[in-house]
């Protein structure tokens, strides 16, 4: 191959690294757009023995949504492999225990299981914060789109946008609204 | 099956873009040997004496040799610009094929026979550069300062029932707006509903 | 084979042990061991093969289908189509390109594949095709409704 023709097969095949921000998405639902971009099934180049995956940095792990009863339900099992190793987490503990945790799982089970999994993940970096490091910060050249849009609490409105919010009825003057 | 393992395989190929305005006849030279006495060597001596004449004034780039051997069998050898050379048993053949295997030899480019992986090639696959990341990547985001407010955006959004009544709402004041216009606490009353 | 009687029709076992043997053993070159040069062994091994091979050419097809379908819809959303609109807004406007094609275009050409997946955009918000209300108006396409039949 020529001088020039490495350089194009490189641009080609070159590695990018996408940042996305999970405040407020379900990992569950956000699992499939996450292992797109890290399997590369986003090129069309795309071939399952070609490693053409690019990186993908999740920040803001603590910040994700669960529906329902889900933190509760959801149960990651753990065996040991001694008698009686057997172990049962609730999502909510597991997330105290380690934010980054959650989200991980979710990837790795929806990926299919084959010897290049565990290779892919490998290009998954998780924050539980924003405070990504600096040297992976400069390599982001993306960023992928949640899916949901973030909901906007009661808090982040002005009193001028309260006001002028159009009312259904008029609280009585003795009801007492929590804060 | 697994013969086609051993066999050298390959894409179709030509030398020096031959045929691409203008042909060079890649056979060289042809060694025909054949008996002047025996009878598998007929066909040929018959080709020499009738077909063989036009066969050279055809082909202008190629030498013809003529070897009489006695009592051997015949044959020819066909050898191409590139070196390579190959031997043809010619016993028994008649006078027509002898013009069909010189002719499948004049025509070859004398690249060896190879299994083909395509029955297609190309050198240049792509004119407008192949596929990459950046080909077809926004410019803007070059100078994006990441995480980007923009892109915390859903793609697409839909309306949801709130932001659909709020519409509703203000659709509603204007249209009473126009209705109401000289009577001010009317439109008022509407606003507040 | 000439036969004689009918006798010797039931006895004969087909042509010469030796390439009888040799056809099996030219399929079975390329396998490791003693399954390559025992004859026992081997013609295990080659039906094996063989039932494989058989297997292999319908999976081979519907392997490649996928595969197209993978690049072609890594393509469409690069440009942000859906797949089966842009299989559709081509069918309407009579672009009969194939999987094959279109995977490679969106590799090897990818400015031909860009001119597609507009086209495809700008049919599908003409025809109001599901999903074609997420769609901008792509602006080097001008339609005027004309490609609606």
């Amino acid at each position: 191959m020529s001088q020039f023709g490495r350089v194009k097969q490189w641009n080609t095949f070159a590695r990018c690294w996408h940042l996305f921000d999970a405040t407020w998405q379900n990992p569950l639902q956000c699992s499939p757009l996450i292992e797109k971009y890290l399997k590369g099934l986003h090129k069309p180049i795309y071939h399952p023995f070609v490693d053409c995956g690019d990186h993908v940095v999740i920040m803001n792990s603590k910040q994700i949504a669960f529906p329902g009863e889900e933190w509760r339900r959801r149960v990651y099992f753990h065996h040991t492999g001694y008698s009686g190793g057997a172990s049962w987490t609730p999502a909510w503990e597991l997330h105290e225990k380690d934010p980054t945790m959650i989200f991980r799982k979710a990837v790795y089970h929806y990926m299919k299981g084959n010897l290049f999994r565990r290779v892919v993940m490998e290009r998954l970096h998780i924050y539980p914060d924003s405070n990504v490091p600096e040297e992976i910060m400069e390599n982001i050249t993306n960023q992928i789109q949640p899916l949901r849009p973030i909901p906007k609490t009661l808090d982040s409105y002005s009193n001028e946008e309260i006001e002028k919010y159009p009312k259904i009825i008029d609280y009585p003057q003795d009801y007492l609204l929590s804060k | 099956m697994s013969s086609s393992r051993f066999t050298p395989k390959g894409f179709p190929s030509v030398p020096l873009q031959n045929g691409i305005g203008r042909y060079i006849c890649q056979l060289k030279r042809v060694t025909l040997r054949f008996c002047k006495s025996s009878g598998s060597s007929r066909g040929v001596r018959d080709f020499i004496e009738t077909e063989l004449i036009s066969f050279a004034q055809d082909h202008p780039g190629t030498v013809v040799y003529l070897k009489p051997r006695r009592h051997k069998s015949p044959s020819f050898v066909a050898e191409y610009l590139n070196g390579e050379r190959e031997v043809i048993s010619c016993h028994n053949f008649s006078s027509h094929e002898m013009i069909k295997w010189l002719n499948l030899y004049a025509t070859r480019s004398g690249i060896p026979l190879k299994r083909y992986l395509k029955m297609w090639h190309t050198e240049c696959p792509s004119i407008q550069g192949v596929w990459s990341p950046f080909t077809n990547m926004d410019p803007a985001l070059n100078i994006t300062q990441f995480p980007s407010k923009k892109l915390s955006n859903p793609v697409w959004e839909e309306k949801s029932a709130t932001e659909e009544l709020l519409e509703k709402v203000k659709q509603q004041k204007i249209s009473s707006d126009d209705e109401n216009d000289d009577d001010n606490t009317h439109s008022n009353r509407a606003a507040q509903v | 084979m000439v036969f004689t009687t009918a006798m010797m029709l039931v006895r004969s076992r087909g042509p010469d042990e030796f390439w009888r043997k040799r056809k099996i053993f030219k399929i079975a070159a390329h396998f490791s061991g003693r399954r390559r040069n025992c004859y026992s062994i081997a013609i295990k091994a080659v039906h094996r093969a063989l039932q494989f091979a058989t297997i292999g050419r319908a999976l081979r097809k519907s392997d490649m289908i996928v595969l197209w379908n993978t690049r072609i819809r890594a393509g469409c959303e690069e440009h942000g189509i859906e797949l089966n609109t842009f299989k559709e807004g081509l069918s309407r406007c009579d672009i009969q390109l194939n999987k094959k094609v279109l995977a490679d275009l969106a590799i090897w050409e990818p400015s031909t594949f860009k001119a597609l997946s507009d086209l495809s955009k700008s049919v599908s918000i003409d025809y109001e095709l599901p999903g074609s209300e997420k769609y901008n108006v792509p602006t080097n396409v001008v339609t005027r409704g004309l490609l609606k039949k």
